[in-house]
């Protein structure tokens, strides 16, 4: 007989996701997993239209990381019209994406991740947000954090054309230049970006780190999993994300695969499992073991940790300098000159998101002091000889590898659509962390609250994104575990109010 | 800071019945375009963003597809007070609109004091098309109808 504990929904993270926790007949954990409703007719919506309408259509499946659509779009395109960039256009695709990046981890740090621990894990929940984070590093970090986003979004509207969701990316390039005097905007935003980045990263060593409670958090085995890495890396084989190979290392930190991202079918199967729909991407040369992890399992995660993972290091100096702190903190040994040991540790993540910000918050500034950034030749028109009808776009989404996979007829009318997005990467762990903290709530006799919460916190340091889902009303986001035999008798319930 | 009232239609216009919020914002916006006090904005995401969006005005209105089991086409309004959530006045990336509002509070944005939230009962949210069911079609004429009222006279028609 299966049991099945369900929890629905996730607060902080939007409702309709689910936990499903099935139990064995010892009444031990056997298998976690999430249901998150899936968006229908996508394929069907996109076949028969334009290609180049992609990088305005797809900017929208997402409301969270419309850019990181926007321009695997765009790089999907200079494939199909084999159309190379231009090197200004490149780094004005680059440009824009270390502004959202800069946004994107700093709002996930203070607002999702964060609360748990510069508030508490175990505070109540109407305390665990980003409010409770203000009273506890002071009421500027508010504005801090909301100014933060709004000089990168003022970039992001101007770069991209538009608010919210750009339209500059255009095979062979971008669709507009930008002026000295934006350029110098772009630079002042960077380098206030570095001191608050620098800034959160100290509000984490002084609050997170040198709380031993917290650092025992970070460093127990809770939520350790041994996976391989999967993150985009440059020519000398630092993180990258806008462009570059995809690397995988296997958990003991040796590199196991490097490939371009169109051939992503050669690497990546998915796996149907009988008790949920979820279809678990996984390394096809290794194979599925099922939610196990080690050498020998084919699991792979995709995130800011597994991306810091598989770099030799940062390819900024501050960054890189933060880099080292975590790897030695966490004991690593260095593999090689730059890079350590694989962390496996999950709620590192945090830790590596935020030298991401930092790193994201370099770059763009190494960006803006380019000489060549307000180049006008943002564009090289696509030559019709050199059509190929089909093209793989990849970005590092800040949740993960992102891959957009087109091909067209030879007018350019799309005839197939696939993706990988972020979030999907990283659906084997995500369910391997939340069985990891369900099995405290069957076997420990910690107080409900507290293991429902480590539930949550297993999910929310991936950053998954759902935005698609959907609330219900009325009520406050409630969440409730069912605990419920394979007939759907109701066994034990928890609750709590949002 | 401008005094002006600000209508934000919320939703995805590429899915279904998600994009009726910004179709109805759209049309009271035509309606009343005599205003010149009226701006119109659009939005995928709430949370944060939502209170961002509305920085500077003196009110704001807010449209968006909601799923609270009642039939759909049901247009219904909420005072801030009483107001939990509609499909997308949230963000999954950082929190609630309430919260939002009270960091921005917190961070010294200028915020309205007046915002309302109007529902409207989605039935077709997860399909990808740019055609709203029959039931949320047959709506649209009441809600715009009784927004622009609201706009117009300053309070709930």
């Amino acid at each position: 007989m299966t049991t099945r504990i369900t929890i629905d929904p996730i607060t902080r993270l939007e409702g309709h996701g689910r936990i499903d926790i099935f139990l064995n007949d010892q009444g031990k954990v056997e298998n976690a997993c999430f249901q998150i409703p899936e968006l229908r007719g996508f394929e069907q919506f996109c076949v028969g239209r334009m290609a180049e309408e992609m990088p305005v259509i797809t900017n929208r499946i997402c409301g969270v990381c419309p850019e990181a659509h926007h321009l695997a779009a765009t790089k999907a395109l200079d494939g199909v019209f084999g159309a190379e960039p231009t090197p200004v256009a490149r780094k004005l695709r680059e440009l824009l994406y270390m502004a959202f990046f800069v946004t994107d981890h700093t709002t996930h740090f203070y607002a999702l991740g964060g609360p748990d621990f510069i508030v508490g894990p175990d505070a109540p929940p109407s305390e665990r947000n980003i409010l409770g984070v203000a009273r506890k590093v002071g009421l500027d970090v508010a504005g801090e954090v909301i100014a933060c986003r709004k000089r990168n979004h003022e970039i992001i509207t101007f770069l991209g054309g538009k608010s919210i969701h750009p339209v500059a990316g255009i095979p062979g390039g971008w669709s507009r230049p930008i002026t000295e005097e934006e350029r110098a905007q772009i630079e002042d935003a960077a380098r206030r970006n570095i001191e608050f980045a620098r800034f959160s990263l100290t509000v984490f060593d002084n609050i997170v780190l040198k709380n031993p409670a917290y650092l025992e958090m970070i460093t127990s085995d809770t939520y350790l999993h041994r996976t391989y890495s999967m993150g985009t890396v440059d020519a000398n084989n630092q993180s990258n994300f806008y462009d570059g190979l995809i690397r995988v290392l296997d958990p003991e930190g040796n590199e196991f695969a490097k490939y371009h991202p169109s051939e992503y079918l050669e690497h990546i199967a998915e796996r149907v499992e009988p008790w949920t729909y979820l279809k678990y991407p996984y390394l096809k040369k290794v194979g599925w073991q099922g939610l196990t992890d080690g050498v020998g399992s084919g699991i792979y995660t995709a995130t800011p940790l597994s991306r810091l993972n598989v770099s030799e290091g940062m390819a900024t100096p501050l960054a890189n300098a933060e880099y080292q702190r975590m790897y030695e903190a966490f004991g690593c040994k260095k593999l090689t000159e730059a890079r350590y040991q694989p962390i496996h540790h999950r709620m590192a993540t945090h830790w590596a998101r935020l030298i991401e910000l930092l790193y994201a918050a370099e770059h763009m500034l190494e960006l803006a002091l380019d000489p060549e950034i307000t180049s006008p030749e943002t564009r090289n028109i696509p030559d019709p000889a050199l059509f190929v009808g089909e093209g793989v776009g990849s970005v590092e989404a800040p949740r993960g590898t992102l891959t957009h996979h087109y091909s067209t007829d030879a007018r350019g009318v799309l005839t197939r659509v696939n993706m990988i997005v972020g979030t999907t990467n990283n659906y084997a762990p995500i369910s391997m962390s939340i069985r990891r903290a369900a099995e405290k709530l069957i076997t420990g006799n910690a107080p409900e609250e507290s293991i429902l919460n480590r539930i949550e916190m297993a999910f929310r340091l991936y950053d998954p994104c759902f935005s698609c889902a959907t609330h219900f009303l009325p009520g406050k986001m409630p969440l409730t575990v069912a605990l419920r035999d394979s007939s759907g008798e109701l066994l034990r319930e928890m609750r709590r109010k949002g | 800071m401008t005094a002006g009232v600000v209508i934000i239609g919320m939703g995805n216009p590429l899915l279904s019945d998600d994009g009726v919020g910004i179709a109805v914002a759209r049309a009271v916006a035509e309606r009343l375009r005599h205003l010149d006090d009226l701006a119109l904005l659009e939005l995928h995401t709430g949370g944060i963003r939502l209170m961002e969006a509305m920085a500077g005005y003196g009110r704001a209105v807010v449209v968006d597809a909601m799923l609270s089991g009642a039939p759909a086409g049901t247009v219904k309004r909420f005072d801030a007070m009483d107001f939990v959530t509609t499909k997308n006045t949230f963000s999954s990336h950082d929190t609630d609109f309430a919260t939002a509002y009270d960091l921005g509070r917190m961070a010294g944005v200028p915020l309205p004091e007046q915002v309302s939230f109007w529902g409207i009962e989605a039935l077709e949210f997860d399909l990808f098309g740019e055609r709203f069911s029959d039931e949320v079609a047959a709506a649209l004429p009441d809600a715009v109808n009784r927004i622009a009222g609201e706009i117009v006279n300053g309070r709930a028609a």
